[in-house]
This record gives structure tokens, sequence and C-alpha cells, in this order.
């Protein structure tokens, strides 16, 4: 199919609407789909060749990120031409109730149109405020997915419209067989943590108080912590018990990521709320590193209740000590949750998602093609 | 003088808004035939892979609801109403597809009974589709200036289709639909 993708937020700034884009979209290149991707973006030269550039516009913030305000004319001659020039079979715009290019695309083109969102926000003034307004560019979306739950629910309160939910993906077969970061890998009982660690909601204080206990059952456990943060507020701050065993290694790119699982027997995610959707839950499952998480509606979910990962009571660090305990000195006994975790993983994984995705594309585009509206 | 620039700006600015509203109500009755078309099309794929398995597996109930099913679609092909006779054979058909009969025969021919979960599952999104599509051309054909000038025109205001197009579960996986 000829598909094209409208992704609202500036292509080199990390973020996860951009990262889901550039996966779905070479995901669907690999299948042999025909793709092109519009987007905002800095620095052109950061772009694939299957991305076009749609110019600067003013950066406005949105729900917690920069969104670029594209509603000028220029944004909007570049649409139209990106929209005549490839004669879509279906057009797939991202986060449309944010005031960007998913929503200019979305005003623009008529035919078989298909939109993702992102965002779980209960309380949206901008949604709210803009319902009226977004009415007549939101009737034209033939199908409605939602990445979440909790992204579903928000779009059902403000806008009174359901949505399929198909997941994010995860790029199973990258997790597999990587190397452990150098220094690790050498049998020393190491748990991982990832995530930004000066926010509270990730948890990394409960993981920080669980390890006293810890040390009392396995002496020689370490921690390797990954994540962006003031690395050297938190080593100042840690107790002088942990300070040699706490690696702090800061953020690491996507490329190292696998390595940071493959460098742990178990992988931790002690947040404590506001998980939508736990990718990185998904990410280890996949790398075959045994999962404990807290126990939080969306982690149960992708854990199967336990059975693809153990959980604990959210914010209860001697309960996930313990439950950390049992995992590293008995590896045996998580053997058949790490081969559950993987087949959960794969249900996720990018292939099977853009199956569903284009599975919806098909279902909407009948013999219609995206055409640039007349009004 | 400037009383008649008013009123003929005026003038072009209901016109226009009138033509942008009876343009949305074009694009929403054919964003709702299309749809229709999609349910259709899914209804009658759904019928024809049940009937696969009603025949490699020899179940006489299952073949009876996709007998009856397939009795309405013809009217169905040939654009008539997705009505209550039409909503009371699928859902015929779906219960007999949730039967344990299906289920204990899919141990046999697993690849028949995933292929008519699969045709299963998008009627189930194609009526969401054609549902949602509903819902909007209503909201918009209800508002009182259109219903005023009959800017929907002679057309019948199309209905919802109900069904219980619920999956069994089957397999060990979680739930990746909910």
């Amino acid at each position: 199919m000829r598909i094209g993708i409208a992704c609202p937020y500036t292509w080199d700034v990390p973020g996860g609407v951009q990262v889901h884009v550039r996966d779905l979209a070479e995901t669907l290149i690999a299948a042999g789909h025909e793709v092109s991707v519009i987007t905002p973006v800095d620095d052109e030269r950061t772009l694939p060749p299957y991305a076009v550039d749609v110019g600067r516009a003013l950066p406005v913030r949105y729900n917690g990120s920069v969104a670029r305000l594209l509603m000028g004319p220029v944004s909007a001659a570049r649409v139209r031409r990106w929209l005549r020039e490839h004669d879509f079979d279906v057009l797939h715009v991202h986060e449309p109730s944010a005031p960007s290019i998913g929503l200019l695309a979305c005003m623009l083109a008529d035919g078989p149109i298909v939109a993702t969102f992102h965002t779980a926000n209960p309380r949206s003034r901008f949604l709210t405020a803009a319902h009226g307004a977004l009415q007549p560019s939101f009737e034209k979306l033939r199908a409605r997915i939602a990445v979440s739950e909790a992204a579903r629910r928000t779009l059902v309160e403000h806008l009174g419209a359901d949505a399929i939910l198909i997941p994010n993906g995860v790029a199973v077969d990258g997790f597999a067989d990587a190397e452990p970061l150098p220094g690790y890998g050498d049998g020393q009982p190491t748990v991982v943590f990832l995530g930004r660690i000066d926010e509270p909601r990730k948890g990394l204080d409960v993981l920080l108080a669980a390890m006293g206990p810890l040390l009392a059952t396995v002496p020689d456990v370490r921690l390797l912590v990954a994540g962006p943060g003031d690395v050297a507020g938190l080593r100042a701050r840690l107790d002088p018990r942990l300070r040699d065993r706490v690696d702090l290694i800061g953020l690491v790119s996507d490329a190292d990521k696998p390595r940071v699982f493959a460098s742990g027997q178990v992988y931790c995610a002690p947040n404590t709320g506001q998980e939508s959707f736990g990718i990185v839950l998904l990410e280890a499952m996949a790398a075959g590193t045994p999962v404990v998480a807290s126990d939080l509606d969306a982690f149960r979910r992708v854990l199967d209740d336990g059975r693809a990962g153990r959980l604990f009571e959210v914010g209860d660090p001697a309960r996930l000590a313990a439950v950390l305990a049992e995992v590293l000195t008995d590896p045996g006994g998580v053997t058949d949750l790490v081969r559950h975790a993987h087949t959960v993983a794969k249900a996720y994984d990018w292939r099977t998602i853009a199956e569903r995705i284009v599975g919806v594309y098909q279902m909407v585009s009948g013999d219609g093609r995206v055409s640039v509206a007349s009004g | 003088m400037d009383a008649l620039v008013v009123v003929v700006a005026l003038v072009v600015a209901i016109a226009t808004y009138l033509t942008w509203l009876a343009l949305r109500l074009d694009r929403l009755a054919a964003r709702v035939a299309d749809a229709r078309e999609g349910l259709v099309t899914q209804l009658v794929a759904r019928a024809d892979a049940a009937n696969t398995l009603a025949t490699c597996c020899a179940l006489t109930d299952l073949a009876d609801s996709v007998r009856r099913a397939r009795a309405v679609h013809p009217v169905l092909l040939a654009g008539g109403p997705l009505d209550g006779a039409v909503e009371l054979a699928e859902n015929v058909l779906s219960r007999s597809l949730r039967s344990g009969e299906v289920a204990a025969a899919g141990q046999r021919f697993p690849a028949e009974l995933h292929a008519v979960d699969s045709e299963a599952a998008r009627v189930a999104l194609a009526r969401q589709f054609h549902n949602d599509a509903v819902r909007d051309l209503r909201a918009l054909a209800g508002r009182r200036l259109v219903r005023l000038l009959h800017l929907a025109g002679r057309r019948p205001r199309p209905g919802y289709f109900e069904i219980d197009d619920a999956l069994p579960a089957r397999g060990d996986l979680p739930d990746l639909a909910t």
C-alpha cells in the first residue's frame, strides 16, 4: 500500500510519538509498503530518506511536551503538495488532538484517514475547549486507534468517540542475544533499573530503599542504574553502604539498551504510578531478563497477572527486596517465567503490531484514495 | 451603500457556511456508505469462513446458523437495510461460533478456526467503524439548522448496527485487545 504518515512532533527531539512513527514506518517499509512521513524537524540532515520536512514552526507546550504549532500557510502548502505528489491509499495522522501537523493533515485531506491517539490525559483543557472546532476534522477519521487503555478513555471522555486499542510495538529481535556492557556479565548478581533517576514516579527511591535489606540476603548484589538525570546529586545522597554497589551510568543510547538488560540477572520497574503502558518491561522480556515490577494495572496486564514477571506491592521496599532475593538466589525458578515472558513480548513485536495496523488500513481504504480536500 | 456592503458580506458568509455544512454532510454520507460496504463484505467473509469450518468438521448447528446468515446476505449486497432481521441472523451465527462444539473442532482444524476468529474480529472492527460514522452523521444531521433547511436532503438517517460480536477467549496469551 501507499501510506502517508503525519508526525506532529519535531523529529530530532526525543519522544515516544516520534519513536513510534519511526518504528512503524520502518516496519511497514520492510514489509514492502511505500511509506512517506511528513514531520517538523530542526536539523533536516537527521531525516531518514522516507521522511520530508514540513518546515520550522512555533514551539508551544502541549501536554508536557513541546509541540510545533503548525497552522501557517507555508506548512499547509507543503502538506498539500505532499498529498498531491504521493497519491496515498491511506493517510495515518498521529495525535490529531495536538495543534500540529497531524491535525493540519487531517484538515487538508479527504478520503481514507486513520488516526492514532497517544496521549492519556484525563483532564485536557485543550481538548475540552477545542472539541467543537476539532469535530469537522475528526469526522473525517475512518478509524481511531489508541495506544493504551488510558488513551482510549481520554478519547471517549473528551470526544465521545471510541477507538481500537493497538499498543506500541517492540522490536523483539533487536533485544535478543545482546552482549553485556563492559564490566558486567561476570556472574555477580546485578539488578538493572532503566529510567529517569529524578522523576519520583519512576520509583528509583523505592528500589534504593530495598537495597539495604537485599544486601542482607544477597551480600554481593549490585545495582545498575541507566537513565538521565542529576547523577552527581544522586551519588552524593546515596546511603554510604550502597556507594560502591550502585553504578550510575547516566543516559544510554537506544543501541545500548539491549546491552543494559543483558548486563543484569533481573530488571526492576518500581514505578509508583501514572504508567499507561509498560514498554520498557516488554523490552526486558524480549531480552530474556526476568522482570520484577510494581503491581500497577498496566504492568499487571503486560506481565500476564504475574505469569510473565514477578509483581510486588507498589512502593513497598521490603516486599521488593524479598522478591528480588528470590529471583537472584534461584535463577532456575524463573525459567518458565522468562519463556512465557518472551512469548508475551512477541505478541507486541512491531511486525505483529504493524500487521494489525495494516489490517485497519485495508478495512478503511476500500478503493478510495487520499486527496486534497475541497473545503 | 455601507448597509449594502454589510448585507452582501452577510449573505456571502451565510452561504459559505451553509455550503460548508452541506459538504460535511456529503462527506459523512460517503463515509457511512463506505463503512457499510466494508461491514457487509466482512459479514459475508465471516459466514464463508464459518462455512468452511462447518463443512470440514460436519458441524450441523454451525451449518444451520451459516445458512440463516447467508439467507440475508444477497439483500444486503444489493443495498438492503441493516435491520433487525439481519442483526438476529448474525447474532445466531456469533453464538454458534462461541459453542463448545466449535472450540472442540478447532483442536483438529486450528487453521480453519483461526480463519473464522480473524474474520470475526474484523466484523467487530467493521461494525465499530460503521457505528462511529453513523454517530458522526446523525450528530450533524440532527442539528436544528440542518433539519430546518433540509440540508441533509431526503436521505434516510442511517441506523446503528448492533450485534453481539464478542470473541471467545482462546489460547493462553493475555487478551491484548483490552
